[in-house]
């Protein structure tokens, strides 16, 4: 037993005293019904700041049922290593891996349709051996299993998505905060670019109102925004440590609006400047309203 | 001993295959296997190149260790290791048996000197700096047709067949397939469908090649091989030598064995040589692929091989006007293949996009030797085989196609496995440092430009930091008269690296409205734009 393991066996069996003090006042709220609606967890360990942040929202056996089929989506988009930020933070990917296992979960699958060559972006992000390592399924895109969907939404009305995310019993994002060129930043929503096949660059086109009518059809159980580094210059890709700030953070939520809402602060902006989540926002998808919001803040 | 021999063919076969099937990347920028020590083994790439480039290039001891096992041993590589040699043997054994008397009728006595004026024309030939024994040497000609023709359609058959039973979807074969299916993609198969212009002529010309074995067993390497010629020559002073007793009577029976050629006694009518007997002297050395087949079917056990130190047998007679013709043919061949403006100062095809660590064009081609190594690694599949479009001497030479597949940023693969180092080997820095061309924006189709639509899909998978792309802000009225914000893209021909990723991307599908042209690549010293 790891000390991870331990520290989560611990939180759920409340063994408070065995704690690190940091943790302590998180407990209270453990299995209470007085939930936050974001968790922003900030600690040197990735691993540990994802485990707390989940446990703070309630513990994934709120989110994941024994026997769970569950997909968790981080972005491999791109073929850098982890401290270039542009891919998810494998051991955030690892730790919920972990969590769902932990919950029940039969299978858990991880994988992103990237833009550069798969194998590198599996590779190089570090999230195939991580994930894998965690007892998940790493498995590259398999053409096949795009099949248009209809999306029904304001740009998108049929679209080919993957299959697997849409057969899982749940689901669970896990975007990287990032710079984007055209849709200004890319947290959750933007995400979902991941599961679409086909020309998909043609949505750069209405790039706002296409993520929500994504977001709208593809609903998460859990969003888990990896903030540990964040690229904040030459978006989405990165490419030179300059681009990098290292936050330490992740945000936890099961708003995905919400969840991007608040993403959108760690780079300074307010949340309506972010086209999608304003948009979100205003179609009843979720609550960008961070006042409006219990959230809960921890430094570990 | 002939099973002896079969297994090592096998052996070497087999090692051939799986290295050629490492030949792909798993992710990390390494391979992890040597694939291309079959080309670094051969002698006539070897020689050619350095005639031809006037340089000596990377690892040379494996050509040395050939040229020195051939000079011992005689044409081993030949019946013993070659894999292209083996799959003549294979396919040599669809003919159909002929008579014992028609096969030497069949036999054209002298075309086996066809292989040595074509050597002396590829060796005339690259002294005057022209590298062509990449066309027609074995190895490379095996590797590039298995790149760029057998495998994509191994790939394609297998891929469709799975995919007819995947959609066919019937349980328990479904299941079946599928469990077989993801088998063979974590093995043979390659990662992403491997798909190459001219990929079906490459595949004619290798079906041709073996089909010949139908009209004769082991045609091209008697009769065509350029690397046979120059081992047959390397093997004149061989030590292992076969040797024939007195015992024989000339019944023929080791000739109807014999692979190479290098039994031809008697005359030419096809008689069987009862008088002449199968002596040593008539044994051609230099044709021998010592596969030792002639030792068992002797009905007197008459052949034996063995270490010798007697006087090398009769020496080869191409005929004098014959090697003169060669070498004044091998000596036109420079003259004629470049009396072509391509090499003048901006009239070269400007979508040659060489890959990343090419030399410049003229050494490139001196040491390129069309073995399609480069084309197989490329994770993008963007590396393609030429046409005329770098001349017919760069023909099969590798080209970025960036409408097919761009160059990925952080890969040097295809200069990792480059054998005679045509393509250099980068370090990472390097390579980011190094640009293969320039991009540039077709204002009348790029959507924000041409159409005041949102787009900057070029600028977001630009992969340099900071970005070769960047865009303006700018203001505009839509047709309703409202104001609205619009970001137009640019290149920044300083940082841009060519790397071709903005036009693989394109939404604008067809002909995108930007692409790379080798304008400004970083091998060339007068291909140059900024100032």
């Amino acid at each position: 037993m790891n000390r991870r393991d331990f520290l989560k066996n611990a939180v759920v069996s409340g063994a408070a005293l065995t704690l690190p003090l940091g943790i302590a006042p998180f407990l209270s709220m453990a299995g209470g019904a007085d939930r936050p609606d974001l968790a922003v967890v900030r600690g040197a360990s990735p691993a540990l700041i994802t485990s707390v942040a989940v446990n703070e929202l309630g513990g994934m056996r709120r989110f994941v049922s024994r026997g769970d089929i569950v997909v968790v989506k981080p972005n491999i988009g791109w073929d850098r290593t982890p401290e270039y930020a542009a891919n998810t933070n494998p051991e955030v990917v690892a730790e919920i891996v972990r969590l769902c296992y932990g919950a029940g979960a039969k299978q858990v699958k991880v994988f992103d349709n990237p833009v550069s060559d798969a194998r590198r972006t599996y590779k190089q992000s570090g999230i195939a051996a991580a994930a894998t390592a965690a007892g998940a399924q790493v498995s590259f895109v398999d053409e096949r299993k795009f099949k248009d969907m209809a999306i029904k939404g304001q740009f998108l009305k049929t679209w080919p998505l993957y299959t697997e995310i849409i057969e899982a019993d749940k689901v669970i994002n896990v975007p990287i905060a990032k710079v984007h060129g055209i849709a200004a930043l890319t947290l959750g929503m933007k995400n979902w670019m991941g599961i679409m096949g086909g020309s998909r660059g043609r949505i750069h086109q209405r790039i706002n109102e296409s993520l929500v009518d994504l977001a709208r059809f593809v609903r998460p159980t859990l969003v888990i925004l990896d903030a540990v580094r964040i690229l904040v210059d030459n978006g989405p890709q990165g490419g030179s440590l300059s681009d990098v700030r290292r936050l330490d953070t992740v945000i936890a939520g099961t708003d995905q609006v919400a969840v991007d809402a608040l993403g959108t602060t760690l780079f300074g902006m307010k949340p309506d400047a972010l086209g999608c989540v304003r948009i979100a926002h205003s179609a009843g998808l979720g609550n960008m309203n961070i006042s409006r919001l219990r959230i809960k803040r921890l430094t570990i | 001993m002939a099973n002896i021999r079969r297994f090592s063919q096998a052996l070497f076969l087999l090692l051939f295959l799986w290295l050629f099937l490492q030949t792909e990347s798993k992710g990390a920028n390494e391979l992890g296997y040597p694939v291309k020590i079959f080309l670094d083994a051969d002698p006539l790439i070897w020689l050619t190149t350095i005639l031809a480039s006037r340089s000596v290039y990377g690892v040379f001891v494996l050509a040395v260790t050939a040229i020195v096992a051939t000079a011992l041993l005689g044409r081993v590589f030949c019946g013993w290791a070659c894999p292209l040699g083996t799959l003549h043997h294979l396919v040599g054994k669809l003919k159909k048996r002929t008579a014992p008397n028609k096969q030497v009728f069949l036999r054209s006595r002298n075309l086996y000197r066809i292989k040595y004026l074509l050597l002396i024309v590829l060796i005339i030939a690259a002294l005057f700096g022209v590298q062509l024994a990449g066309l027609f040497d074995p190895l490379a000609l095996l590797i590039r047709s298995l790149s760029l023709a057998i495998n994509p359609m191994f790939s394609y058959a297998l891929r469709s067949f799975f995919d007819g039973v995947y959609t066919w979807d019937v349980n328990f074969i479904t299941v079946g397939s599928e469990y077989i299916y993801s088998f063979l993609k974590k093995t043979a198969l390659p990662f992403s469908p491997p798909l190459f212009l001219q990929g079906i002529f490459i595949g004619l010309i290798f079906f041709l090649i073996l089909a010949l074995n139908l009209r004769e067993k082991r045609f091209w390497c008697k009769y065509i091989c350029p690397l046979g010629a120059f081992l047959g020559l390397l093997s004149r002073y061989a030590l292992l030598k076969r040797s024939v007793s007195e015992d024989c009577d000339g019944c023929g029976a080791c000739r109807r064995s014999c692979q190479g050629g290098a039994c031809l006694p008697g005359s030419p009518d096809g008689a069987i040589p009862d008088k002449a007997k199968i002596e040593a002297k008539e044994w051609k050395g230099a044709e021998c692929l010592m596969c030792l087949n002639c030792d068992d079917p002797c009905p007197k056990n008459a052949i034996s091989f063995g270490f010798s130190r007697e006087p090398a047998p009769a020496a080869l007679d191409l005929g004098k006007r014959r090697v003169l013709s060669s070498v004044l043919a091998g000596m036109a061949v420079a003259p004629l293949l470049r009396i072509t403006p391509l090499a003048k100062i901006g009239a070269a095809e400007p979508t040659l996009i060489r890959p990343p660590g090419a030399l410049a064009e003229e050494m490139f081609l001196k040491r390129c030797v069309k073995c399609g190594e480069c084309m197989k690694v490329c994770v993008t599949g963007g590396l393609q085989p030429t046409f005329l479009e770098a001349g017919l001497e760069g023909i099969w030479s590798p080209v970025l196609v960036p409408r097919i597949g761009y160059c990925e940023y952080r890969c040097t693969l295809c200069g990792q496995v480059c054998p005679t180092g045509a393509i250099r080997k980068l370090n990472l820095e390097e390579k980011a440092a190094t640009k293969i061309g320039l991009a540039m924006i077709d204002k009348g189709r790029c959507l924000p430009f041409a159409h005041n639509m949102s787009c900057i899909v070029c600028e977001e998978v630009c992969p340099t930091s900071p970005k070769a792309i960047w865009f303006e802000e700018i203001r505009l009225r839509d047709r309703q008269g409202r104001e609205a914000l619009l970001k137009q893209p640019h290149v920044d021909l300083s940082l841009c690296v060519g790397c071709g990723i903005c036009e693989t991307k394109c939404p604008v599908l067809g002909r995108p409205a930007i692409t790379v042209t080798n304008l400004g690549e970083s091998r060339s010293k007068d291909n140059q734009l900024l100032l």
